[in-house]
């Protein structure tokens, strides 16, 4: 039974998480469900899709909010909405429409930057994003500036400015589901594959595995998650400019990835909590108020050189030690556990320059 | 072994700390959730002194929001002057030497006022998010703002939402968002971009005789605004415009924009602001010699930075708007020397249209409030009814509403002349004052013309608007 | 692990069989098409305006080159960091923007301004622009000297966490600039004895003598750099160094002191860029995220790490930036961005490595 009780709180905290959330409209107020809960739901699926790559494939990827913008560029032209084009299609239509886009973009990148590992893989993802951030700024035909507004939800969420909650717990659903979905496919035979590829590609290819194929897919696979969080962040906005997918929200999202724990996916949502509070909480406060950006960046400094694990390394340390004293108490029935922190997550797999 | 992520057992469990952070982010929720009425938040402006004031009744919440990030950066001290400075002349003390510090022991018709400020980047995803927070989460009764063309429309939408709150525009000069959104409760009491224009083409085809233009903007709404201004006025009275180009809002490399002017045309409308102006002037020089006498300029021209910046270089410019240094009245007069009194570093930044159009929009804030004597019950009501109805006897002459609560009110066609103050930058010489010039620029937009973009309005001659020599109007 | 391995081979295999070769092939056919339609595209267009309008042409032609020659002088501090550090400078943007403001600041004090003495900008001695220079280069190059100290010498190898730490360093830098620089773009005024412009004596062309000169100094440190790295004992340890790091300090050279320096001359190299951009185009607060993109484009293409690769990097940037700009057909210059993306991925599927990389 000790086992079972040990198990039972690990498991509590999140299963109160994800109680609380669910009745986050009893306990928040509006503004809060939706411009602080909502936002980080989806801000934690596209971190999710930036974690994904990096704890599974290897890949840190500075390009997935270039890739939601792709989903959300593609919704906004395509159902009826101010700027972009004159397309009014039905917005369940569009946003899978604009998933496919982004997958499709996703598997054309992924195809090209395959070949590239580590920092290499960095830098060209993060060329690509700041790119697209100059198309669409400079594209008036799709956006402009000024970009798409009073973009056209789906019946289901109506106007998410006058009732946040079918949104949120739209967002809340898909992030749970995302979450199941991702850990699953890392269980398949593919999300095995993966891994052995972040840690060992000239081995697996001798093993006789295509890995740039399976990269390219991988790649493919995050673009999808992160057209998902694109196509939520448009509904919730009711509209997307070139502003949402510069440099500083793709910063946004490595932050938030980081400081939750860039190799636990876990870390997504925790990191994008913690940042959609801070953003809201700090901007009324004097002096820091406008810096908002100098507590962010100092906080993620603070993290990469003391903590490269984030939160969740911070996190499994504390629960580890907790163990290690429960399983002392047991006499040392138990085996220490071991090997529960990630393995210096600063650096890739040392086959990858 | 380098699996890191193989973890035996209980992976899921790592959720947990979601929920501690989010228990502790219960905390900090409630405490802000409930705390709004007394204001938590450490920047209004009534903390100071509100309780020890002259004011009764409820405190009134004001919030004003312009840009402390992005290309209009630098004018944020001009914005938040401004507004506040209608405050100041009501007897209010500034709290610090920026707008943005607030003001101590505001009142408006006998109420104390709060302030609470918001600071977007000129995006629209920027400017809405904190519209919301200000309205939402700091519950403010009244919003000023924000700055930017493409912002002005966002925010205006979002007002449709808050029907409970009175939107009053800061300085942003999109045609759309009076002219196409119409929210019954946002106000502009300031001439848009286009209005801004007035007289120009006119003076241009009339006085300069040019006949063949190219016009060059940055390439989002305002620009768009302006041109379209220009465009209209210019091609009634049967001007050409050969070509507009587009150089995206941001660039700073304008060689190869300017190396695409023909040089064959009689000049150029110059519609470049924001951050980019100074370069643009200087490239220009460096490629095709004295720019003064080959451009009329947008309203960016008018702007006292810019004229400190670029001194001699853009001396003989002609250019319009809604401010003019010279007019000699004593009402300016005094606008100016307040302003200064208030913010020493606002000196000589009076005629700015930023400090001018957020001190209209206090001021008409003001004004309206005390008509009604403070009265905001039913929905603001009774104020906005003031507000429609209302006349500002403003610094530079009237300003009143038409029926998209979009202001009337003078332009002034000046010319950039060199120092005749002393101060060491150049001055202004208003040629021509076009009076009472109005949204629909004489019937030219409406709600059914196509947004100024791009390509719109079309080039094509037309009933020349009254001040026109052509319609009859000029010298 | 095996285990999952064997799971997952038949699965592996199958997709290669069905789709690796057809796939790949696919997208570089596709890829390369793409860029090839492009060129003959601009070239077309090019081609027919040098017959239309030479004078045009020639000056978009200078704009290019000039640009070039700036991306190349703020890609090589970049890539001499890499190639010897394996240290991806995410800050390198912001040392650029900071040397910027640092000129300008400087030189705002140092020119006294009279009222008096009439109006707009008072004429720069040539001091009042080289001392600038002088002094925001070594302070921007001490602050790359700290940042590598304090922050990448401890954690060397990690090439992924360096890459954040200097991200991070950027945001703050970045927002500190907008906190203690506010104000609009300005422009560092280059000395009175420039001239504005020179006479080039074909078609009666004039061009901007400073964009010129820029372009004449990158010509010069290229040149510099390279003779340094050819032929100086410094320039021997920094090869030897690229090759093989181990080695070098086995054989006693103090690495450390080589890695110090050369962070401290790439920095420079970026401070160096920061002002000569501040002087030629202008000093803003966006600087940052631009030209740390242009330097990451020019040494993509070029090749990490290579300085040859840098300056052909910069050249084919510059010039498809400046011609994008003009030439695509009248109502699509604006798409001009999409060249610069086809550049890369052109290079990326011919040589995944750049022009010049070579494998680690």
């Amino acid at each position: 039974m000790r086992l079972n009780t040990q198990e039972a709180l690990r498991w509590a905290p999140g299963a109160i998480g994800v109680l609380v959330l669910a009745l986050a409209p009893v306990l928040f107020s509006e503004f809060y469900v939706s411009a602080v809960l909502t936002k980080a739901l989806w801000l934690g699926i596209a971190a999710a899709s930036l974690i994904f790559l990096a704890a599974y494939a290897g890949m840190v990827s500075l390009g997935q909010v270039a890739l939601y913008g792709v989903a959300g560029f593609t919704m906004g032209n395509l159902v009826a909405a101010d700027g972009g084009s004159e397309i009014a299609l039905n917005p369940w239509l569009a946003a899978l429409l604009g998933l496919l886009a982004a997958t499709a973009i996703g598997l054309f990148l992924g195809a090209i930057s395959s070949r590239s590992y580590g920092i290499y893989f960095l830098m060209l993802t993060l060329a690509f994003a700041v790119l697209t951030y100059y198309f669409f700024a400079q594209v008036t035909e799709l956006s402009g500036f000024g970009g798409i507004n009073n973009v056209e939800t789906p019946g289901f969420i109506g106007n998410p400015i006058a009732d946040p909650f079918p949104l949120f717990y739209l967002t809340l659903g898909i992030s749970l589901a995302l979450y199941v979905a991702i850990r699953y496919l890392a269980r398949t035979p593919f999300g095995l594959t993966l891994q052995g590829i972040r840690d060992e590609p000239d081995r697996m290819r001798a093993l006789g595995y295509n890995v740039r194929l399976h990269r390219t897919l991988a790649f493919a696979t995050g673009a999808l998650i992160a057209g998902i969080a694109g196509v939520i962040s448009v509904w919730w906005n009711t509209r997307i400019s070139p502003g949402s997918v510069a440099l500083p929200q793709t910063i946004d999202v490595l932050v938030i990835a980081v400081i939750g724990g860039l190799f636990r996916l876990e870390g997504a949502w925790v990191g994008a909590l913690l940042f959609a509070v801070l953003d809201n909480e700090i901007r009324g406060v004097d002096v820091i108020g406008d810096r908002f950006n100098t507590v962010v960046g100092v906080i993620f400094l603070a993290i990469v050189l003391v903590s490269p694990g984030g939160l969740m390394g911070i996190w499994t340390s504390a629960t580890d030690f907790l163990d290690r004293r429960l399983a002392g108490a047991r006499r040392g029935r138990e085996p220490a556990v071991a090997g529960r922190s990630p393995a210096n997550p600063g650096s890739p797999p040392a086959s990858e320059t | 072994m380098k699996l890191r992520h193989e973890r035996r057992g209980g992976g899921l469990a790592l959720l947990a700390l979601l929920a501690a952070l989010l228990l502790a982010l219960g905390a900090i929720a409630a405490g802000c959730g409930g705390d709004d009425e007394e204001g938590a938040d450490t920047r209004t402006a009534a903390e100071g002194g509100g309780g020890g004031g002259e004011g009764e009744g409820e405190p009134i919440k004001i919030g004003h929001l312009s840009n402390c990030e992005g290309p209009f950066a630098p004018f944020y001290d001009q914005t938040t002057g401004g507004a506040m400075l209608a405050l100041v002349q009501r007897g209010a003390e500034p709290a610090g030497e920026k707008g943005s510090d607030g003001v101590e022991n505001a009142t408006l018709a006998g109420r104390p006022i709060e302030l609470v400020f918001g600071c977007s980047d000129s995006t629209p995803d920027v400017a809405v998010a904190e519209a919301r927070r200000l309205v939402e989460q700091e519950n403010v009764d009244i919003l000023v703002g924000p700055l930017s063309g493409a912002e002005g429309i966002a925010v205006a939408n979002y007002s449709k939402e808050r029907p409970e709150v009175t939107f009053v525009n800061g300085i942003a000069g999109a045609q759309d968002s009076t002219l196409k959104v119409r929210s019954p409760n946002f106000f502009r009491f300031h001439a848009d971009g286009a209005q801004w224009t007035a007289g120009l083409g006119d003076y241009a085809y009339n006085e300069l005789g040019w006949r063949r233009v190219v016009t060059m903007g940055d390439d989002y709404d305002f620009p768009y605004t302006q041109v379209a201004g220009f465009v209209a006025e210019f091609c009634s009275i049967g001007g050409q415009v050969v070509e507009r180009l587009w150089p995206p809002l941001g660039e700073e490399d304008y060689s190869s924009y300017i190396t695409q002017i023909p040089e064959d045309v009689d000049g150029f409308f110059l519609a470049v602001g924001g951050t980019g102006t100074v370069a643009f002037v200087r490239q220009y020089g460096e490629l095709r010699g004295n720019l003064a006498e080959d451009i009329v300029g947008g309203v960016f021209m008018t702007d006292p930075v810019i004229h400190k910046e670029l001194g001699d270089r853009i001396v003989g410019v002609v250019t319009a708007g809604m401010t003019a240094t010279d007019t000699g009245r004593p009402e300016w007069e005094e606008y100016a020397n307040a302003l200064a009194e208030a913010y020493p570093a606002l000196e000589g930044t009076g005629s700015s249209v930023f400090a001018y159009g957020n001190y209209l929009a206090m001021e008409a804030i003001a004004l309206g409030l005390e008509e009604v004597e403070g009265d905001l019950s039913d929905n603001h009501s009774a104020f906005r009814e003031a507000l429609a109805n209302l006349t500002i006897d403003g610094p530079l002459g009237e300003v009143k509403l038409d029926e998209n609560r979009q202001a009337i009110m003078d332009n002034f066609l000046q010319r950039i002349v060199g120092d005749t103050n002393g101060d060491g930058n150049p001055d202004v010489e208003t040629i021509r004052t076009i009076e009472d010039v109005d949204q629909t620029f004489a019937g030219f937009f409406s709600p059914e013309t196509p947004s100024p973009d791009r390509e719109n309005p079309r080039c094509e001659k037309g009933t020349p608007p009254p001040w026109t020599q052509q319609g009859g109007g000029g010298e | 692990m095996s285990q999952g391995a064997d799971a997952a081979l038949p699965l592996g295999r199958r997709l290669r069989l069905l789709t690796a070769r057809p796939v790949e092939l696919a997208v570089r056919i596709l890829a390369v098409a793409l860029a090839v339609f492009v060129l003959l595209w601009v070239l077309a267009f090019a081609d027919d305006a040098l017959a239309r309008e030479p004078r045009t042409f020639i000056v978009v032609f200078l704009n290019g080159l000039t640009l070039a020659g700036l991306y190349f002088l703020v890609a090589s501090g970049f890539t001499l960091i890499f190639g010897l550090m394996r240290v991806v400078n995410m800050a390198h943007g912001s040392l650029y923007m900071l040397a910027g403001f640092f000129a300008f600041e400087l030189q705002q004090d140092f020119i006294s301004f009279d009222p008096t003495q009439g109006f707009g900008p008072p004429p720069v001695s040539t001091l009042d622009w080289v001392l600038p220079l002088l002094i925001a280069c070594v302070a921007v190059a001490a602050i790359g000297l700290v940042m590598q100290q304090v922050f990448l010498r401890w954690n060397q190898g990690q090439d992924l966490r360096q890459a954040l730490i200097t991200i991070a360093i950027s945001v703050i830098i970045a927002d500190q600039a907008i906190a203690h620089f506010g104000g609009i773009a300005e422009e560092i005024a280059a000395p009175a004895v420039f001239p504005d412009s020179v006479d080039l004596h074909v078609y009666g062309l004039t061009y901007p003598f400073f964009r010129i000169f820029v372009l004449l100094v990158a010509i010069a440190v290229g040149i510099t750099l390279w003779a340094a790295i050819q032929r100086t004992r410094y320039g021997m340890i920094v090869r030897a160094g690229v090759d093989d790091r181990q080695m070098v300090s086995a054989l006693g050279i103090n690495i450390q002191l080589v890695f110090a320096g050369a962070f401290f001359i790439g920095a420079l190299l970026a401070g160096l860029g920061g002002v000569l951009g501040g002087t030629m185009i202008s000093v803003d607060k966006g600087n940052d995220t631009q030209y740390l993109l242009f330097a990451l484009i020019v040494v993509i293409i070029g090749g990490m790490g290579s300085l040859g690769g840098a300056a052909i990097g910069a050249l084919a940037l510059g010039l498809v930036d400046a011609f994008g700009d003009v030439y695509l057909p009248a109502g699509y210059t604006n798409y001009s961005v999409l060249l610069i993306f086809g550049l890369l991925v052109l290079v990326l599927v011919v040589r995944p490595l750049g022009l010049f990389g070579r494998p680690a």
